[in-house]
């Protein structure tokens, strides 16, 4: 590829519009959905007031002004406040104080996908080990979460205790929904078929390391399956922290969505919107970096001297 | 020996004991009968009673009917799409392509089951249902079905496999839906198809799961039905706490088992020979 910048320029262009877009379409949704948006919150047949409501909060206006006074509302620090979940509480509060828990959870996760994702980069998984790694993929990650919470309670009682639930939490999204086998799995694919390539046997004549031909090629792609994996993760994060009790902000999003919330939504998928974009910016800049290193190598002359 | 036989006599049997529960579900549960709760298997066969005496069969066939109709709609759905991606890419339209691709970024950056929490959120009371949180599980998961079903359109030979097949004199329909589509693009198709039927049954339950675990309405059905999830909620009381309920583990265990397999079977069956 002629202009091998493109690519992260792309995904660096759409971690920065990421983290306003996403909330911004939520608003979109809201509105173009039939019926109007205060009237979808607080239905009239349940809820009394709701011209009232709508003025309050801030949904008399169209999208535009909601979206507008909500995001420069945002630039400034002030996020607003819940709605219904914690009447009347800044959301900024709950945002700030769940999201460390999120970022614990995800960081011990990832653990095993990139300890499984090198052993697998290095050939160390043996193909007989295939078909447990698929059961184990196989596994959704409700179940293995509700077992979790089973043994949880039965070890710690109901309330649980707080750095068990992530350990446990941690490894039930490390595992399930083919987190795991799919990094174990789609690493050993990726350097197996690089391997095959023929440029890998002449190194090998030369006495030279397979791992160090081959991984500035694969390394955008499988920097981009990590990636994916983290996302992967972020999405499970929200069923494990509500089974497993965890406060992040995956339980939040939960909670808030159950009693329509969209005050307090609004920030949660924006932070989830920000966990996503710093994973498109890595990736970018990984992109970026290997692009240099291998630009760096020497130039064969062709043709040989003049 | 391919094992695609095998794979697929699996996937019909699974198929029709789905089809046996989603037919036979009853539109209510039967009425309360204290003297029969938490009776087990051989007591009240096949599944045993929940702690109101009623059948456990018909959580499992009320569940099945919850499910069948939007996943077997989210299936098609990611299928056409798969589908559309192969066939761009085999045409060779350049303009189109680099959209597809940068539009599947953009959707495969976003976590899943947020999107599915929001659009759950803003739906009018009236609208809600498992289908239209099926349907935008199909839309998620459709660029990366898309991306596969065009790497296997590009190993064909994207536009010069369409060409060659036009130099020997087929028409476009033979070419598109019987060479591309029947016989290139079929094992992608059924596989991502089967895939996504299966995540979508697994998203109710995680739904409905979380809804019941703290004793709230599901997004995914309305109060009168019940899901597996809730099969699944009496198992975890009866780890958790002891309570009679060890077969709703297992009947529970069961109907995942069943999906899975029944998925897992349907991509095998469908595998280029």
């Amino acid at each position: 590829m002629k202009r091998w910048w493109l690519r992260p320029l792309v995904r660096f262009v759409a971690a920065l519009v990421l983290p306003v877009a996403v909330p911004f379409l939520c608003v979109l949704l809201l509105w173009a959905l039939p019926g109007d948006p205060a009237s979808i919150i607080c239905p009239p047949e349940s809820c009394s007031g709701t011209e009232e409501l709508a003025r309050r909060w801030n949904l008399d206006a169209g999208p535009g002004h909601y979206f507008w006074s909500w995001i420069s509302g945002v630039a400034q620090g002030e996020w607003g406040n819940s709605w219904r979940l914690m009447t009347g509480m800044g959301v900024r509060a709950l945002v700030e104080e769940s999201v460390p828990n999120t970022l614990m959870l995800l960081g011990l996760a990832f653990i095993p996908v990139v300890v499984g994702s090198l052993v697998a980069a290095l050939e160390l998984v043996n193909e007989r080990v295939d078909p447990a790694l698929q059961v184990i993929g196989a596994v959704p990650g409700i179940l293995l979460a509700l077992l979790a919470a089973a043994w949880q309670t039965l070890t710690f009682g109901p309330d649980g205790e707080r750095m068990a639930g992530l350990l446990l939490g941690a490894a039930v999204l490390g595992l399930a929904d083919g987190v795991f086998s799919g990094a174990v799995l789609g690493t050993r694919s990726l350097f197996g078929s690089e391997r095959r390539q023929r440029y890998v046997g002449v190194a090998v004549l030369r006495g030279e390391r397979i791992i160090e031909n081959t991984l500035p090629n694969v390394a955008p792609a499988f920097i981009g399956q990590l990636r994916a994996r983290g996302v992967q993760l972020l999405s499970g994060a929200v069923v494990i922290e509500v089974v497993l009790r965890i406060d992040g902000v995956g339980d939040l999003l939960w909670q808030a969505t159950l009693v329509q919330d969209f005050g307090l939504v609004m920030p949660v998928v924006t932070a989830f919107a920000l966990f996503s974009s710093a994973l498109l910016l890595v990736q970018a800049v990984a992109e970026i970096g290997v692009a240099l290193l291998v630009r760096r190598s020497p130039r064969v002359p062709l043709g040989g001297a003049a | 020996m391919s094992g695609r036989w095998p794979a697929a006599a699996v996937a019909l049997v699974c198929a029709l004991a789905l089809m046996v529960l989603v037919v036979a579900a009853p539109e209510h549960l039967s009425a309360i009968d204290q003297g029969r709760a938490a009776q087990g298997a051989l007591q009240m066969p096949p599944f045993g009673a929940d702690g109101r005496g009623r059948p456990r069969w018909e959580y499992a066939a009320q569940g099945a009917s919850v499910v069948a109709l939007p996943a077997l709609a989210a299936g098609l759905l990611v299928s056409a799409f798969s589908v559309l991606g192969g066939v761009v890419r085999a045409m060779g339209l350049e303009r189109v392509d680099p959209m597809i691709q940068a539009a599947g970024e953009i959707v495969g950056a976003l976590p899943r089951m947020v999107v599915i929490l929001v659009v759950a959120l803003v739906l009018p009371r009236e609208w809600r249902g498992l289908m239209p949180l099926a349907l935008t599980w199909a839309l998620l998961s459709a660029p990366g079905a898309m991306d596969e079903a065009a790497a296997v359109a590009e190993r064909l030979g994207g536009a010069r496999f369409v060409e060659a097949l036009r130099a020997h004199g087929y028409s476009a329909p033979r070419i598109f839906l019987v060479h591309i589509v029947g016989y290139n693009l079929r094992p992608v198709l059924v596989r991502q198809g089967a895939e996504v039927m299966s995540q979508v049954v697994f998203l109710e339950i995680a739904l409905s799961y979380l809804a019941a675990s703290r004793q709230d309405p599901s997004f995914t059905h309305s109060d009168s039905l019940v899901s597996w999830a809730d099969i699944l909620y009496l198992g975890y009381q009866a780890l958790a706490f002891r309570e009679p309920y060890g077969h709703a583990v297992v009947l529970g265990l069961g109907l995942l088992a069943l999906v899975t397999v029944f998925a897992s079977a349907v991509g095998r069956a469908a595998r280029a020979r």
